[in-house]
């Protein structure tokens, strides 16, 4: 039986001596009825949060003894450590291997030296915008992680408390240009990023990544891109929701409410990280011509046509030669 | 050397908040800090029984645990202190402490949370002891004088118990031998994973 | 000790870290802390004024320097009457510490949270800083003499128009003993006998009930004398929050004796959560109750008999009386069934020594004398008095009430209880070495008015004055309704709120109406705010008693001396300058200061507590004030350590400066200080000798009744020469027993001067008028009590119900009871009428309980003390409680829409009262009855008054008050209020 039910049952009995009798009066031994702490948790059960009145304005202060604290301390000092490594540790053996095995992946026609504009400036400083910002956010939510394994041994106290200080301060401030070009991104390319059949396709054949020569048509953005892109928005949602919340834990409510929000946020943190290493990878030393997308904007004719085939074709199609309105819908 | 631990004896405890304001005296605690705090269980019931709660300094404890930056400390009288010089005001300790001990002063970014506050067992912090660095960050340092927390010491009715585990407890079980009952070392379990056994 | 695991490295991280430590969330320190404070206070109401408030606070004010050296300094919490010792650490003038003053037998290092936060009055950020006065609406600023000057220019004015009874003194308990004596002897110069302090409005019942019981109006034990108690009841005392250092010794009492701890109460307080048993009674039946218990023990003969014979009078009329409160009658009227009541009068009568604790639940009620003798006879029929742990343990409010009831803060006292007559103006006219006529030419004639005599100047002396929980009526009251020569005119308030007596709405017409009103205050209280005054209003800054020193007496009549902590603070100073400069102002000063030491104090003169201790000594005679010299009490002080927890004496080992004695010589302390009495733990004790504490019920009431004998029957005090009861000691007496010879040609030749060597009149010099004390000392030499060997009086004879009867509260949840059980019939008292019956006929039959159906009672919080200001101005208790609140039953919240927390308005039946507070729903109180504590002011039926309070000494936590809702009702014998029963309705806001 919980507090509340204990109070309901107080209240029930209340309700009846009042209707009985308006004088009657309650003569009861209060040393005798006096609570105990083992009763109580037994009461209570493993789930149980002792708690009382409080008159100070923090009711949350009315939580006595709340044992499931530990839980979450111990889900945090362990499961989540654990996971966040072996997310990002795993994702870069991963590639490793990958790079490896497969090597980078070259514009199997050579470059043309022709270019068609793939990304214009907004595009550019939006991806940019969340990607720096999300590289801070990153690394200075990961020094929460494993930074007291990992460098506070390196740097010493002093400097490392310095570093998670500014990491703090970095978080807490680049979390707003980070959401507002995190909603920039989507309404830039939620339109080219729905799923269609050409995404089957696309999977089926692993899009090509596996093998040389392989090459499944796509619009602009492949399948592998949107899994990137859904990840980025869902992931970025969540973790601007929590982080949000964890920002401002007045709005939040309670330690349990806290508590969740971090969970979701570290465990997001950590895969949406472990993604992001991949589209690094993928984006710079993992294929070649694709960097040039984010970077000039600019990218190879013959790259493009060996990855987005359709893309190309309705850019072509549409206004030759010009790609200024890549950015308009294509379909 | 001792192993400092807090017991309220909540059957001599009356709610009267003289450790909320010998504390706040003590260390000139600011409004809206509450290191120390009187909760009051089946407040107006047959049964109501209020403990004095604050940091308990745990065996194991929990905040230190999932400090990201690693700054809390055990003294050698088992005390866990921590130092504000690198805190970085996550909150991860209040989300860890079964008993609510960890506070924020609302000064950072954003009005959120600043560097963590909490009951030092009126032992200060890691600067030279007495000295006014450490006074302005943790407040008084009693224990280096060779004194207990003042709220223990304050407590109207001698409920509120402070000092080595071993004797308090001793104390503790002496009063419910001689009257007879007893609601329990609250908290002890999990704060020492142990009770004080009768 | 303690090993630091690491310094700071933080800081030797170079300039970069160092800047980067800066603009991170900053380290808690204090003045950031602060600076942010206004940001955190969130509940608050006043988040801009608090802000503001707190950052000027001294930077680390507490930082203790320990290279340096630090002073300590011991003096008494300023709060409730337990008396707690408060050691200070002093730094260059600065309290930076408070340390536990663990040995105070009284508390053992301990304080509750007031006392635990007295380090904060001292610091006083919201303390009023220098004189103000208002003009033209607004607060200014001005010097000492000015104030005072001006003052005393309109005083004059207003005693040359409407006489000196138009100015009201209302005093403090608060005051040490040596300012509350001053303050008497001040009125009694002036020449008035309207002054009181707060003693009206908590005990004046009890010291009016139990001195006409036993003899003297006071607390019979101790509070460390309760650990000897088997059977304690508690009724109408919720000590936990009201005295909760006491429940130290209660608490130990009860665990190691495994006593029965009674609660009697309508509210379940947080004392009853502590009982063995609790039982809920309907708020104003406590002499039901009380009766219904003695009807047990009368029925099964449980009552001590041997005791009654010896030692009580008129007991078996009390049987009689009693017989009429059948368990029915008694359940029918309190709500409490008989198997209960058995069992706790069968406790209380067998499982001894039991004591009886009451405090404002039982005194402020228009029956508040005739509850406190319903508890009188409870305790004498079991022979519950004057033994280690018994006794009517009356648990005093304010730190001096005591002390300031024995000096006489009181409409119908000279000091230490001499009354107003004749003799008694001339005792103190000899100890004060003014004539008699003196006073006889301060003193108005009053005109024949309203059917009734006039009076001369020295008849007029001789009538009480008017209470203070109707000074505001006095004001505004026809001219032919008052009986004395004009209205009152002019308020002067050393140390009391305005918000603590009922009927708040007719207390801020009466402040509109005054000529002139003076607040003489460290804080600016209720008087301050409440009203819309424009001009001729002063607020003179007093400091606290830790910024002076003087005696102050506690519950238990230990007398405790207190020493200067530190200078006044600000433009403030103590109650003894600000007296001594009005008294030279209004001209009287060299007549009333003559006896004392003066030195130059913080802005001029001020006598020396210990010389105004020293006169006290020496005219103190009736109560036992002649043996605590200042010298004696501070060797107490000094020497804590050294007396008993139990017992409070000074044990064998102790300096000889204090062997034997009772800590703070407990009054009675007879004789000179160099008899070396030791003075009295417990009262009426006849098991030691009368030189080692003992003594004997009071015969103050003759020496026979009804053919019978008043004086004690085979009991006597251990040491007795004569083996019964004999009357007090006069020089007659004396020469009646050969004893005469004992005293010395000193001391004959003393009492020879005061009979003016008219032999009658020589016989006539009694223990309590012979200053030389030789009386005193034979009798004790001869092993008997100066004031004689009596009984207790069960039937008082003088008072308006001789043996206390139910009678129902004027506003009565229970109006069908009333024509069966009426309150007392109208009369005038105190120079006014009291019309409780006609009020409490027309509620009946308005029905006014129809439309107001929920029983109001009222009552302390542990963290605010009485009208609250001072503790709502302290940041670590204002934070402790920030809303006004009314406890309400869980069905009647349900009934009425209303939820724990949210807004309320509380409604009264007089003019239209309301307040608006939150809503704590509670089992605490019974269904039908509602709860609210009385500290909070600031607030009036739904205005916030904060403006009106001079700039940033507002307090940080106002509310709407309790008696904004309380209503008429006046104790027919003191005039006591009622506090604690009236109707109201409450709905949500």
């Amino acid at each position: 039986m919980n507090i509340l039910a204990k109070f309901g049952a107080a209240l029930s009995l209340a309700f009846a001596v009042a209707v009985m009798a308006p004088q009657a009066q309650a003569q009861v031994n209060p040393t005798a009825e006096s609570v105990s702490e083992e009763a109580l948790f037994q009461a209570l059960g493993t789930e149980g949060v002792v708690s009382g009145r409080v008159s100070i304005p923090d009711q949350s202060a009315g939580n006595l003894i709340k044992p499931v604290n530990k839980d979450w301390a111990a889900l945090h000092g362990n499961t989540v450590v654990t996971l966040s490594v072996i997310a990002v540790v795993g994702m870069l053996a991963l590639l490793t291997l990958f790079y490896v095995v497969r090597g980078r992946i070259r514009v199997d026609s050579g470059l043309s030296g022709r270019t068609i504009l793939r990304f214009n400036s907004i595009e550019r400083f939006a991806h940019w915008t969340l990607a720096s910002t999300f590289i801070i956010l990153a690394l200075s939510g990961l020094n929460l992680i494993i930074g007291k394994s990992v460098i506070l041994p390196l740097l010493g106290e002093g400097a490392f408390g310095t570093l998670s200080a500014w990491g703090k301060i970095a978080h807490n401030y680049l979390a707003w240009p980070f959401m507002v070009s995190l909603a920039l991104i989507f309404l830039l390319w939620v339109i080219e990023n729905i799923p269609n059949k050409l995404d089957v396709e696309w999977i089926k054949v692993g899009g090509g990544l596996f093998k040389k020569g392989v090459h499944p048509p796509a619009k602009k953005f492949n399948a592998g891109q949107k899994v990137i892109f859904w990840s980025v928005i869902l992931g970025g949602a969540a973790l601007s929701y929590t982080g949000f919340m964890l920002l401002f834990p007045g709005i939040a409510g309670s330690f349990t409410d806290w508590q969740f929000y971090q969970l979701i946020h570290a465990l997001v943190a950590a895969g949406l990280s472990a993604i992001i290493i991949a589209h690094i990878y993928i984006g710079s030393v993992g294929m070649e011509g694709a960097f040039d997308a984010m970077g000039s904007g600019e990218v190879d004719e013959n790259w493009a046509k060996e990855h987005h085939a359709l893309w190309v074709e309705e850019v072509k199609g549409g206004k030759s030669g010009s790609a200024k309105g890549a950015a308009t819908p294509a379909e | 050397m001792a192993r400092m631990k807090f017991l309220c004896d909540a059957d001599r405890c009356i709610e009267c908040n003289a450790c909320v304001t010998a504390c706040k005296n003590e260390h000139e605690v600011p409004w809206g800090i509450n290191r120390r705090r009187v909760v009051t269980i089946n407040d107006g019931l047959p049964g109501e029984r209020s403990v004095s709660m604050a940091c308990m300094h745990c065996t194991d404890a929990p905040c230190a645990s999932v400090c990201p930056v690693d700054c809390f400390y055990t003294t050698d009288d088992a005390v866990v202190l921590h130092n504000k010089d690198t805190c970085i005001g996550c909150g991860y300790c209040s989300y860890a402490c079964p008993f609510g001990a960890p506070q924020y002063p609302q000064t950072a970014n954003f009005g959120t949370r600043g560097k963590m506050d909490k009951c030092t067992y009126c032992s200060g912090g890691p600067e030279p002891d007495m000295s006014q660095a450490e006074y302005v960050k943790y407040g008084a340092n009693r224990l280096a004088e060779g004194k207990l927390p003042l709220c223990a010491e304050m407590c109207s009715t001698k409920a509120l118990l402070a000092g080595d585990g071993d004797i308090i407890a001793e104390i503790y079980r002496e009063r419910v031998v001689t009257r007879g009952y007893g609601s329990g070392a609250w908290g002890w379990r999990d704060a020492y994973g142990e009770t004080v056994t009768v | 000790m303690l090993v630091k695991r690491r310094t700071r490295e933080a800081a030797s991280g170079g300039r970069l870290s160092q800047f980067a430590a800066s603009v991170a969330a900053k380290p808690l320190d204090r003045r950031s802390f602060l600076r942010a404070s206004g940001l955190t206070v969130g509940g608050l109401a006043a988040v801009a004024t608090l802000g503001a408030g707190m950052t000027r606070r001294v930077e680390a004010a507490g930082f203790t320097d320990m290279s340096q050296p630090i002073e300590l300094k011991k003096n008494i919490c300023t709060h409730c009457s337990v008396g707690c010792s408060v050691v200070a650490e002093v730094q260059n003038g600065v309290w930076v510490g408070q340390e536990p003053a663990f040995n105070s037998p009284i508390n053992r290092g301990t304080h509750c949270a007031k006392g635990a936060s007295v380090r904060e009055l001292v610091h006083g950020d919201r303390r009023l800083k220098y004189p103000m006065k208002k003009v033209g609406g607004e607060w200014q600023r001005i010097s000492w003499d000015q104030a005072l000057n001006e003052i005393a220019e309109k005083m004059t004015e207003i005693r040359a128009n409407s006489g000196a009874d138009s100015v009201y003194w209302l005093g403090s308990a608060k005051f040490s003993n040596e300012g509350s004596y001053l303050f008497r002897k001040l009125a009694a110069f002036w020449g008035t006998n309207n002054v009181d302090h707060q003693a009206r409005i908590c005990h004046s019942t009890t010291v009016a009930g139990v001195a006409n019981t036993w003899g003297y109006g006071a607390m019979t034990n101790s509070y460390n004398d309760i650990r000897n108690a088997k059977t304690i009841i508690f009724m109408g005392s919720n000590a936990a929050e009201a005295h909760p250092v006491s429940l130290q010794h209660i608490l130990e009492g009860k665990e190691t004796q495994r006593a029965n701890v009674v609660v009697l109460d309508p509210r379940f307080t947080r004392t009853a959560a502590h009982a063995t048993e609790y039982v809920r009674i309907r708020p104003g039946t406590d002499i039901a109750v009380v009766h219904g218990m003695l009807w047990h023990i009368f029925e099964n003969g449980w009552e001590d008999k041997e005791y009654i014979a010896q030692r009580v009078w008129g007991m078996d009329q009390v049987r009689e009386v009693v017989k009429n409160y059948t368990p029915e009658v008694v359940e029918e009227i309190s709500g409490v069934d008989g198997d209960t009541l058995r069992r706790v009068a069968e406790k209380f009568a067998k499982e001894r020594p039991s004591t009886f604790i009451w405090c404002m639940g039982g005194t402020q009620h228009t029956v508040g004398t005739a509850n406190v003798r319903a508890y009188n006879l409870l305790l004498l029929a079991t022979g519950n008095v004057g033994g280690e742990g018994n006794g009517a343990n009356i648990f005093r409010g304010h730190c001096n009430v005591q002390g300031a009831t024995d000096f006489g803060l009181d409409v119908a006292n000279l000091p230490c209880y001499y009354g107003l007559s004749a003799g008694a103006w001339n005792h103190w006219a000899r100890v004060w070495d003014v004539p008699y006529e003196y006073f006889v030419n301060r003193f108005d004639a009053v005109p024949a008015k309203g059917g009734r005599d006039a009076r001369t100047p020295e008849e007029n002396m001789n009538v009480p004055g008017i209470t203070s929980t109707r000074w505001f009526d006095a004001v505004t009251i026809d001219n032919e309704e008052i009986d004395q020569q004009d209205n009152i005119k002019a308020m002067m308030v050393f140390g009391h709120g305005g918000n603590t007596v009922p009927r708040m709405q007719d207390a801020q017409r009466g402040m509109n109406d005054l000529e002139l009103l003076v607040v003489a205050d460290p804080h600016p209280t209720t008087f301050a705010a409440l009203h819309s005054r424009t001009d001729n209003t002063y607020l003179l800054p007093i400091c606290t008693q830790f910024e002076t020193s003087g005696s102050r007496t506690a519950s238990n009549r230990s007398v405790q001396w207190g020493e200067k902590v530190v200078e006044p603070i600000f433009e403030s100073d103590t109650d003894y300058a600000v007296m001594y400069g009005l008294a030279q102002r209004l001209g009287f000063a060299d007549e009333m200061f003559k006896n004392y030491e003066m030195v130059q104090g913080k802005f001029g003169m001020e006598p020396t507590p210990e010389s105004v201790l020293r006169e006290i000594n020496r005219g103190g005679w009736s109560t036992g004030y002649t043996g605590q010299s200042p010298e004696r009490l501070k060797a107490h002080m000094a020497n804590q350590e050294h007396f008993d927890l139990v017992t409070l004496r000074a044990k064998p080992d102790a300096p000889e400066e204090i062997k034997g004695d009772y800590y703070g010589l407990p009054w009675p302390c007879w004789g000179t200080p160099e008899l070396r009495h030791p003075g009295t733990h417990i009262l009426y004790n006849p098991s030691l000798h009368p030189m080692e504490g003992g003594g004997a019920f009071r015969p103050r009431f003759g020496l026979e009744r009804d053919g019978e004998t008043l004086l004690a029957e085979g009991s006597w005090p251990v040491g007795s020469e004569i083996e019964d009861g004999y009357p007090q000691f006069t020089y007659a007496l004396l020469q009646q027993l050969g004893w005469d010879s004992d005293l010395t040609p000193e001391e004959l030749a003393n009492i020879a001067r005061i009979g003016g060597n008219d032999p009658e009149a020589m016989g006539n010099v009694s223990w309590s008028l012979d200053t030389s004390g030789g009386i005193q000392r034979v009798a004790l030499m001869h092993g008997c009590v100066p004031f004689g060997n009596g009984k207790a009086r069960a039937v008082a004879w003088n008072l308006p119900d001789p043996i206390p009867v139910h009678r129902e509260p004027i506003y009565s949840g229970r109006p069908d009871l009333v024509a069966q059980y009426p309150t007392n019939d109208d009369r005038r008292q105190h120079r006014m009428p009291n019309i409780g019956k006609v009020v409490q006929q027309d509620v009946t039959e308005r029905n006014v309980f129809g439309d107001f159906p929920l029983i109001l009672t009222s009552g302390r919080l542990v963290e605010y003390e009485g009208g609250g200001e001072e503790t709502r101005s302290n940041p670590w208790l204002a934070e402790l409680k920030q809303d006004m609140f009314v406890e309400i039953n869980p069905a009647d919240a349900q009934s009425r829409g209303v939820v724990d927390g949210g807004w309320v308005w509380v409604t009264g039946p007089e003019g239209g009262s309301k307040a608006r507070v939150k809503a704590l729903v509670t089992e605490r109180v019974a269904p039908g009855v509602a709860f609210m504590p009385f500290h909070f002011a600031g607030w009036f039926q739904g205005e916030d008054q904060r403006g009106n309070y001079p700039e940033g000494t507002d307090p940080i936590v106002l509310g709407e008050s309790v008696n904004v809702i309380t209503t008429y009702g006046y104790d027919p014998v003191t005039g006591m209020h009622e506090g604690k029963v009236t109707l109201c309705q409450i709905a949500a806001a």
